[in-house]
């Protein structure tokens, strides 16, 4: 009977966490910065919070099967307060910190959610107001006083007040704690995470608490993490990312998760923690990448030849053999005092220097940042999945294959058989067996659109790289577009390229049926071309004016023709603009995962386009803005279309 | 929140007069500042904001008249008993310490709380260890309010104007004073780092629920914050009345734009 009992593994989030408070009471499960200490709390502490939360959502009335949200930025409150929710049964929505207020109201609604916890009064002041609208939303609990002092609304609680809702609390609370954690099963919905909005308004995917512990085993078995391993948590909750990994992992495994003391001492902690494990978006990466370029323009000449010898010598060591080219013992040599000079102090200044695993996913990172990560001696493992279904593959071992998303994981785990896949006849990727998908939350018919019998699809255009083990991902299907002669090409594939340039923050490549040949939007980066025109003399104004100078677009030209050699004579990019304005996620033309409205774009610069095509010099546009103050105003501009060099070096 | 002085008011100024050999800079003066009021002191060049500032903080004495903070007639006491009173000031321009780091900044300002003798500290006995801590603990919640986490080991001298004058206001702040008097606190600041701190200015009175009173020159900001102006000029007082009032006020108006003698 015991050892069958011992088997017999926690089948949610908060049995784990009880499991974990009863067998490792006194370990540290989360340290918090603060007063500039890290600050900790063992398991037995983090189970007594997440009691009084616990107690609190009962006395406030909630009950199994209702929805919280939650809208933070990552601390142990925003953990605790998720596994109390989980405890009571209740469905959890996280939502990113910058979620503006109809954002939040549309998910208050789909989700039918009655008690919100938000950090401070800037999350507090976004959503008193749906309070007044929707009378099912009867709490919202704050845990950062600042500025709230003289709040005094019904339902607004304090971390303080809220906590101390039931006090003392008695032998009885405890009991019926354990009791309702007891009551949790595995199949249970655990989480709705709501996609981002790039097509259609946003759907909240049903994740169940054995999909994130499926999930999180599946990583933990990758990941090979040492024993006590310090996680530094700052991926929003609203990515399964961080569900998967710091929520999930960290309970399972178990980690220590860390918390920032703000969100922009990330990289301050990272350093102080020297993290074994670092996870990044790709844009993250990618701006560390260009964050390295631009601090070098400033730099001068002699140190710029040192890190450029430093970096190259790095590459012919390690990224190279990326491509399997066999090191010469002359590089080996030279890698000793390229990494003792150049590379080492390169990766401490980006918190690097611990990392024995580091993550990217989401999206498409470009080749050129893999090799330079792979230079400083970082091995960058691209992890691909989707919410709806976990995790689907992700680079193992030694030898790390830059144009693929890595092998598949197909292992069974404690919760779920192994993952099934194959590949469509329009070239998508549908698999099926794993955690499974559980629908979106109340659109049973989006649900069934995503499904092809028992397969699901996840709209991923992917082929196979060697060895038929690993993935190469294309675009997405419905992305992957053809010119008007029948070429094919994928757009975010040459965007992604270009996003490398450190001159180009955003673009957005432009070509159909309809058309000949490609162009692009391009939003250059105000900053770097700020300290460029400095150096170069180039006198300008404003960040229109700067997008407009012929030296720039000349610059930009050239990094164009750059990327023009890498891609086939047929796909070539042709034009371009500069856009006078910044890209940006409050005006809609950005997701808050910082992804093109491609639409929403086409639609507001189709004059720029159409002038591209039609092969004019200028163009005058007016687009309308909304300042940070919310006043609205019209940009009025005249844009030049530039032109780029088709033409390949090794053309004949 | 209180548009009039209370009843009985925290610091009481009676017929403040003050001379410097012939020159008189402030005549016959009397003002009264209530518990949680943020009161501003406005007037043009030369008017005596700072000379009457001076006078409340200890730093002059009037020629003749009395100043009753908290019903303690404060007068004639010396400057770091007026301080200790709970009287805590800043200057124009920063008087900060360029070399020590922004939190070493603001624990100058603990200065008055700290009882270890140089011996206790020197040998760092227990009890200097435990006090070393309270005192860090007070700094790093003021570091907090006043966003300052991120530049907390930086040397003050690094820093920008407006990041200095936060600073400035940490380290009166750590005082714990019951009363705060801002010399200037938004002069040579840029628009945003004047929108900041009027908010942290309002933030300090609603969350320590003291009064303040500030110097300035810039009147949207006055204008926007202050519960009550007194207006100076040539050493005396012209006005003291709500905001809106006093932008009516004809005395007010010709003070700033000049009059016809």
């Amino acid at each position: 009977m015991m050892t069958e009992e011992n088997l017999q593994q926690p089948q949610t989030l908060p049995q784990w966490l009880l499991h974990n408070a009863k067998n490792r009471s006194q370990e540290v499960a989360q340290r918090y910065k603060r007063d500039g200490v890290w600050q900790e709390f063992t398991w037995l502490d983090v189970r007594n919070q997440v009691l009084q939360l616990t107690l609190g959502l009962r006395a406030r009335g909630v009950t199994r099967g209702q929805t919280i949200v939650l809208i933070s930025e990552n601390r142990p409150e925003l953990y605790w307060a998720e596994w109390a929710a989980l405890a009571i049964g209740a469905k959890v929505v996280a939502l990113y910190p910058d979620a503006i207020e109809s954002e939040i109201e549309y998910v208050v609604e789909d989700s039918q959610a009655i008690c919100v916890f938000a950090e401070d009064q800037e999350q507090v002041d976004k959503v008193l107001p749906l309070m007044a609208r929707h009378s099912d939303l009867g709490t919202v609990v704050w845990w950062e006083s600042g500025g709230l002092w003289s709040y005094r609304y019904e339902g607004l609680l304090g971390w303080d007040e809220f906590k101390s809702l039931v006090q003392p609390v008695h032998a009885k609370d405890e009991e019926w704690f354990e009791q309702v954690v007891a009551q949790g099963k595995s199949q249970d919905i655990a989480l709705l995470m709501y996609t981002s909005g790039t097509t259609g308004s946003p759907k909240g995917v049903i994740t169940t608490h054995g999909s994130l512990l499926h999930n999180a085993s599946l990583i933990g078995k990758t990941l090979q993490l040492s024993e006590a391993c310090d996680y530094l948590s700052y991926i929003p909750l609203s990515w399964a990312t961080e569900q998967w990994v710091g929520v999930t992992l960290g309970l399972l495994h178990p980690m220590r998760v860390n918390f920032a003391e703000r969100p922009d001492q990330i990289q301050v902690a990272i350093r102080e923690l020297a993290c074994e494990v670092v996870f990044f978006g790709p844009r993250q990466w990618e701006s560390l990448a260009a964050g390295v370029h631009a601090r070098m323009l400033d730099a001068a000449q002699w140190r710029k030849k040192i890190v450029n010898w430093g970096l190259r010598i790095g590459r012919l060591a390690r990224a190279d053999q990326m491509d399997t080219i066999k090191r010469h013992w002359w590089v080996r040599f030279q890698l000793f005092f390229a990494d003792a000079l150049v590379l080492r102090p390169l990766r401490d200044q980006l918190g690097l220097k611990g990392a024995k695993t580091a993550f990217t996913g989401g999206a498409a990172v470009s080749p050129d940042i893999f090799r330079l990560f792979a230079s400083m001696g970082v091995m960058l493992r691209n992890v691909y999945g989707c919410s709806e279904f976990g995790l689907i593959s992700v680079h193992q071992g030694k030898q790390v294959n830059a144009e693929t998303i890595g092998q598949l994981v197909l292992m069974p785990s404690a919760w779920a058989p192994s993952l099934q896949w194959r590949v469509s006849q329009e070239g998508g990727l549908e698999v099926s067996g794993g955690a499974g998908f559980s629908g979106y939350w109340g659109k049973p018919e989006k649900s069934a659109e995503k499904l092809n019998g028992e397969w699901f699809q996840t709209g991923d255009a992917v082929g196979m790289g060697p060895g038929r083990t690993e993935l190469i991902y294309y675009d997405r299907v419905e992305h992957m577009s053809s010119l008007k002669g029948g070429h094919q090409f994928s757009k975010q594939f040459i965007e992604v390229r270009l996003r490398f340039s450190p001159y180009i923050k955003e673009v957005m490549v432009v070509g159909d049926a309809s058309r000949e040949h490609i162009t692009a939007l391009i939003n250059i980066d105000g900053e770097v071309f700020g300290h460029w025109a400095e150096q170069n003399g180039v006198s300008f104004t404003t960040f229109t004016d700067l997008s407009q100078r012929p030296e720039v677009l000349a610059q930009v030209a050239s990094e164009i023709a750059v990327v023009n050699r890498t891609l086939p004579e047929s796909a070539r990019l042709r034009h371009f603009v500069n856009l006078p304005k910044e890209l940006d996620a409050d005006e809609g033309e950005l997701t808050r995962t910082r992804k093109l409205k491609r639409d929403f774009i086409e639609n507001r610069y189709s004059a720029l386009i159409e002038a591209m095509y039609a092969n004019k010099a200028h163009e005058l546009i007016e687009i309308p803005v909304r300042y940070q103050d919310g006043r609205a105003g019209t940009l009025r501009a005249t844009v030049t279309v530039g032109r780029a060099s088709t033409q390949s070096d090794l053309e004949i | 929140m209180t548009e009039k002085p209370i009843a009985r008011p925290m610091l009481e100024a009676r017929d403040i007069t003050l001379k410097f050999g012939g020159v008189t800079a402030l005549a016959n003066i009397s003002i009264e500042i209530g518990p949680q009021e943020l009161v501003a002191l406005i007037g043009p060049n030369g008017a005596g904001k700072s000379s009457l500032l001076n006078v409340l903080s200890g730093f002059y004495r009037p020629s003749h008249g009395t100043v009753h903070f908290e019903g303690k007639d404060i007068g004639a006491w010396p400057v770091h008993r007026v301080a200790q009173a709970g009287l805590a000031r800043t200057f124009q321009g920063t008087h900060l310490l360029p070399h020590m780091s922004v939190l070493d900044n603001i624990l100058v300002g603990r200065y008055m709380h700290m009882k270890s003798s140089l011996t206790s500290a020197f040998f760092y006995y227990p009890y200097a260890h435990k006090e070393e801590l309270k005192h860090r603990a007070v700094a790093e919640k003021i570091l907090e309010f006043l966003e300052l986490e991120h530049i907390r080991h930086h040397p003050v001298g690094t820093l920008g104007y407006g990041m200095r004058k936060r600073v400035d206001l940490g380290r009166a702040l750590a005082m714990e004073p019951r009363m705060l008097l801002l010399d200037e606190p938004m002069a040579g600041m840029n628009v945003e780092e004047k929108e900041d701190l009027a908010r942290f200015i309002l933030d300090i009175r609603e969350s320590r629920q003291i009064p303040v009173v500030l110097v300035e020159h810039d009147m949207g900001v006055v204008m926007d914050i202050a519960d009550r102006v007194i207006v100076l000029n040539f050493g005396s007082k012209i006005a003291d009345a709500s905001a809106l009032v006093v932008q009516q006020d004809a005395k007010v108006i010709s003070a700033y734009l000049g009059a016809h003698e």
